[in-house]
């Protein structure tokens, strides 16, 4: 029984670290200088 | 479907459920992914063009191969019409023309077109993804790979993972030289927690907006140089458009024949303007995007 509860609770930690490796962080913010312009003309330039 | 249907103006259309095709100029696939290989060579022996918009590592593999029975009936298949691909590989193809030498080519794409396309995403963000890297295919876990990318104003910057996309296989034909070809998915942390498990809830009629983004790096006048191309659309109707195109052409038979996808035209340009034509415009981005 004992090794039962110990084997759930590993999963348990195991799962909650693992959810935390997969979402953490949000990538940051890259320097970004510039602008999206509208292709256009004969060459699509 | 429907912005397929509304493209095509004069032109008589049957939409069939599954079954025996009839004999038609086009043939146009647009069902969900899995089973577009056989369904083009059913066509392909009525005598019909081909276009198939699938965006399933199975089926694009499969029509790729109908290269040579497609060549001898002197047919079009058309591989990946659509957004990503389609659109993607159309700018992949207009924005390496500058290039003397193609290094690295990186799509990436934000948002989805109807359920199928849905579900289809969802499936690829547990399959494994293909890249191109030093002429060879390796192969990824999907989810990872994060990558912070800047899309078209207004969407803006999302982070990108990996997933079972299509556009390396559909590119590297026409960038053999490449060092990495590479395809990332937007992706929000419900989308990366849920990717396991079933669809919780019904996909929505319609994704919304959606956005590319083609990043090629290479030489140009000995110099090395960053290239980035985007566009944002509602994803369905720019795979409707893409469609309607490659279908009214057949028609015409101003294409190729054999089996071949967008990404492999050696000018991509009379596309890109008759998508512009039709309300689907492409940007460039002019400084510095560190991703």
């Amino acid at each position: 029984m004992r090794a039962l509860r110990r084997a759930i609770l590993a999963m348990g930690v195991g799962t909650v670290v693992a959810a935390i490796l997969r979402l953490r962080g949000s990538g940051g913010v890259p320097p970004r200088q510039g602008k999206w312009r509208q292709l256009s003309g004969p060459d699509f330039r | 479907m429907h912005g397929f249907v509304r493209q095509l103006m004069d032109v008589d259309i049957e939409v069939i459920a599954p079954g025996p095709l009839p004999t038609a100029d086009v043939t146009v696939l647009a069902q969900p992914p899995g089973g577009h290989t056989e369904l083009a060579e059913e066509a392909l022996g009525n005598g019909s063009h081909v276009v198939s918009l699938s965006d399933a590592l199975n089926d694009v593999e499969g029509l790729l191969k109908l290269e040579e029975l497609a060549a001898k009936a002197d047919r079009s298949v058309i591989v990946g019409a659509a957004f990503s691909p389609g659109l993607s590989c159309l700018l992949a193809r207009h924005g390496a023309k500058q290039f003397d030498r193609v290094d690295e080519v990186h799509v990436a794409r934000m948002g989805t077109g109807g359920p199928s396309c849905q579900r289809q995403l969802h499936h690829a963000r547990t399959q494994e993804a293909v890249e191109w890297r030093n002429s060879g295919w390796v192969k990824r876990p999907s989810g990872t790979g994060r990558e912070l990318v800047w899309f078209p104003d207004p969407l803006g910057a999302s982070d990108c993972y990996r997933a079972a996309l299509v556009d390396p296989l559909l590119l590297s034909a026409s960038f053999p030289e490449a060092d990495r070809i590479t395809a990332k998915v937007a992706a929000t942390r419900r989308d990366r927690l849920t990717a396991w498990l079933p669809m919780m809830r019904r996909p929505h009629k319609d994704g919304g907006p959606g956005a590319v983004r083609i990043e090629i790096r290479g030489i140009q006048d000995s110099v090395q140089t960053t290239e980035v191309l985007g566009a944002i659309d509602h994803p369905s109707s720019v795979a409707g458009a893409v469609s309607a195109i490659a279908a009214e052409w057949s028609l015409l038979g101003v294409l190729p024949p054999g089996a071949w996808s967008l990404g492999m035209l050696d000018n991509p340009l009379p596309w890109l303007q008759e998508l512009e034509n039709r309300g689907i415009s492409a940007a460039v981005y002019e400084g510095i995007s560190g991703t």
